[in-house]
């Protein structure tokens, strides 16, 4: 099984050492790579850090902080991981969205020695609203506090408390004690840990479950091709299965008409799954890229206002302001209509009811007004449930759709 | 992910880009990964790439890239155009004068060159995340201003598979202008992945160079003076993808201009290098 893990977690707790140890235990460094590293550690006068196979810029080394997000990938005996590392710093939150928005599981990273911070929190909130819903806790650098249990139990109960703040069942969530520094109970047990009788980390990953949950047909459209004499309309299947012959509504064009062939480079096919790029033809015009296909038992409906969360990365924004929203392939204008709510992306907590405007970093409740465009319930369909707010050209927040 | 998924998410890239930029190109360098995005054009546009094909060359590739390129231009109907630095070519770059100096002059500037010409506004490249640690830090959509800088400090937001689009002469809220937008159909491969693709498809074309000869065969295509064959006793794709499975030994180990210095990498390619 393929699994796409996320370390998330304040800076300086150790997410990259963790992931250098991963691959390095794994066995998926390259040998030149680990030469290249331990000469760079004796120019820049450092020990051997296993962060060096993940920051690979110049900057980052100097600076000894993760600036942008990088993914690795690496197999155990059971399942292929990739495996996104974010920075840990406040600065860089658009950096770990860009690299959280892929993941199935997250592995959230909390130092025994400073417990729960700052983006400790803002990194659970966020994978909480990208609807990241299975979580680990890495008690990390379990070396720095000689491997006591106390302390390991003082850091979880504040984890814990956290992460029932944030709705997480606490009780199916495995909290691990490990060093990735040592590289105990990471892929090995752990030395001086004899009191801990949990599974290690990578027991825990590999034991990930994902549960495909059937959902109805929807086909993004991409673009409209005319090859060798015939209008083919591509795009991607988000979900569910498209079957020649189908009944298929596409919205917010309105264009009604049955499937009359699937087509791909060099032959045709009776049906296409979840994820596959395909083409196809129809016998009816107006199909435009931006459209939603679905089945007339489970169509996709036209919306002209949703309810949204998000999180800006942008100065300010504020009710009534005019953006550009992003859902699928569908680019359309989009009004701020109201803001309901005004949270704190630390702590969740409710700021402010109806603000005017909220700030960079917060989080809020908002009521978008748009032209027609498909969007769904992120809980339904979280393929066509979650956005991207572009400003003058710029990507300045994303979130996930609550209601419509 | 399995090969289908790759397939299935490049095509998606490819006509994403298609349908935002109006004038884009692919980049070919004869090589496996570029020759597999070719191939995967073909299949998002059901057989005939809409857009010319860009082959940099510095008059230093192999007789063999150059053999090999012609024959498949043809084959495959491509609008190919090739991109020379003709004025650093005559007044003598090469890899005496340095291979920064010659990477930049005869790849980064004859590509920009190109891009002048001809005003593309978007650019399909086949750089894999697990390439270089550089190259890993990637966006699929990745915009480059005017000095075809890469702004690898503040890159845009890319989740999901909502790619921004940044248009030529888009002014930034911090006033940067971009020429034009690198996109990365295969960032998300491995080196593995595109033999077991090759293998799978039949219908992509290998340069005999990736096959061995005499006990050596070049894992990585570049230019003649700083391209090197690695041990090897792989003939057969079959082969290739057995010994990938187990080497220890980097892909780009044969290319040396990654390695001349630290961080090379990262200021080539932040002056605009692939």
């Amino acid at each position: 099984m393929n699994v796409h893990v996320v370390l998330v977690g304040h800076i300086d707790h150790g997410k990259s050492t963790l992931i250098g140890r991963l691959l390095y235990d794994s066995e998926s460094v390259k040998d030149e790579r680990v030469e290249e590293i331990q000469k760079l550690a004796e120019e820049y006068k450092r020990r051997f850090e296993f962060a060096y196979f993940l920051d690979s810029f110049e900057d980052e080394l100097k600076e000894e902080r993760t600036i942008d997000t990088v993914s690795l990938m690496f197999k155990s005996t059971k399942n292929f991981y990739t495996i996104t590392d974010v920075p840990g710093h406040k600065e860089f939150i658009k950096n770990m969205l860009t690299g959280a928005s892929h993941a199935d599981v997250a592995v959230l990273v909390v130092s025994a020695l400073e417990g729960v911070q700052e983006q400790t929190r803002r990194h659970l909130f966020l994978v909480k609203m990208l609807g990241i819903n299975q979580v680990f806790v890495a008690v990390n650098k379990m070396d720095a506090v000689a491997y006591k249990r106390e302390q390991f139990e003082t850091v979880k109960k504040q984890i814990s408390e956290v992460l029932r703040s944030f709705t997480f069942g606490t009780d199916t969530i495995p909290f691990i004690p490990v060093s990735a520094l040592e590289g105990e109970n990471i892929y090995r047990r752990g030395k001086g840990m004899e009191w801990y009788e949990g599974l290690t980390l990578i027991e825990a990953l590999d034991r990930v479950n994902r549960s495909e949950v059937k959902k109805p047909l929807r086909f993004v459209v991409q673009d409209l091709y005319e090859v060798e004499g015939e209008k083919v309309v591509v795009g991607r299947v988000e979900s569910g299965t498209l079957r020649r012959g189908d009944h298929v509504i596409f919205e917010p064009s309105g264009t009604n008409s049955e499937i009359a062939r699937l087509r791909v480079f060099g032959s045709e096919l009776e049906e296409a799954m979840t994820g596959d790029s395909i083409g196809v033809v129809i016998n009816e015009s107006g199909v435009q890229r931006g459209d939603v296909g679905g089945t007339i038992v489970n169509p996709p409906l036209p919306r002209q206002e949703f309810l949204g969360e998000a999180v800006l990365l942008d100065k300010k924004l504020e009710r009534g302001e005019r953006l550009e929203l992003r859902c699928g392939t569908a680019r359309v204008g989009c009004e701020i209509k109201e803001i309901h709510e005004r949270i704190n992306s630390e702590t969740g907590e409710v700021l402010e009811r109806y603000p005017a405007e909220i700030h960079e970093h917060d989080a809020a409740t908002i009521l978008f007004a748009t032209k027609p465009v498909v969007v769904e319930h992120f809980a339904d369909i979280p393929e066509l449930g979650r956005f991207v707010l572009v400003k003058n050209g710029r990507s300045i927040g994303a979130g996930v759709v609550l209601d419509v | 992910m399995s090969l289908k998924d790759l397939e299935n998410k490049s095509i998606y890239i490819i006509r994403e880009a298609y349908a935002e930029f109006e004038n884009p190109a692919v980049l070919w360098s004869t090589g496996k990964d570029s020759t597999t995005v070719l191939w995967l054009c073909r299949k998002a546009f059901f057989g005939t790439i809409p857009f010319p094909v860009i082959h940099i060359d510095t008059g230093y590739k192999f007789k063999r890239m150059y053999a090999f390129r012609d024959r498949i231009a043809e084959e495959w109907g491509m609008d190919l155009v090739i991109a020379r630095n003709e004025a650093a070519m005559k007044s003598g770059v090469g890899p005496k004068s340095g291979k920064f100096e010659c990477c930049t002059k005869l790849k980064t500037e004859a590509l920009m060159q190109c891009l002048d010409k001809y005003g593309f506004d978007a650019l399909l490249l086949a750089i894999r995340r697990d390439e270089h640690g550089i190259r890993a830090k990637e966006r699929v959509f990745s915009p480059r201003d005017k000095e075809f800088k890469w702004n690898y400090r503040d890159q845009p937001l890319e989740m999901w598979d909502q790619y921004q689009a940044h248009h030529q002469g888009e002014s930034e809220t911090d006033g940067t202008v971009h020429t034009h937008t690198r996109v990365h159909p295969i960032l998300h491969w491995r080196e593995l992945d595109v033999w077991e693709y090759i293998k799978q498809e039949e219908k992509i074309p290998v340069n005999e160079m990736y096959f061995a000869n005499a006990g050596t065969r070049y894992r990585s295509l570049g230019c003649e003076p700083c391209t090197s064959p690695i041990e090897s006793n792989a003939q057969t794709i079959d082969a290739i993808v057995e010994e990938l499975r187990t080497t220890k030994i980097a892909e780009r180990s044969g290319r040396a201009q990654d390695k001349e210095k630290m961080f090379m990498m990262q200021k080539l390619r932040a002056l605009g290098y692939m």
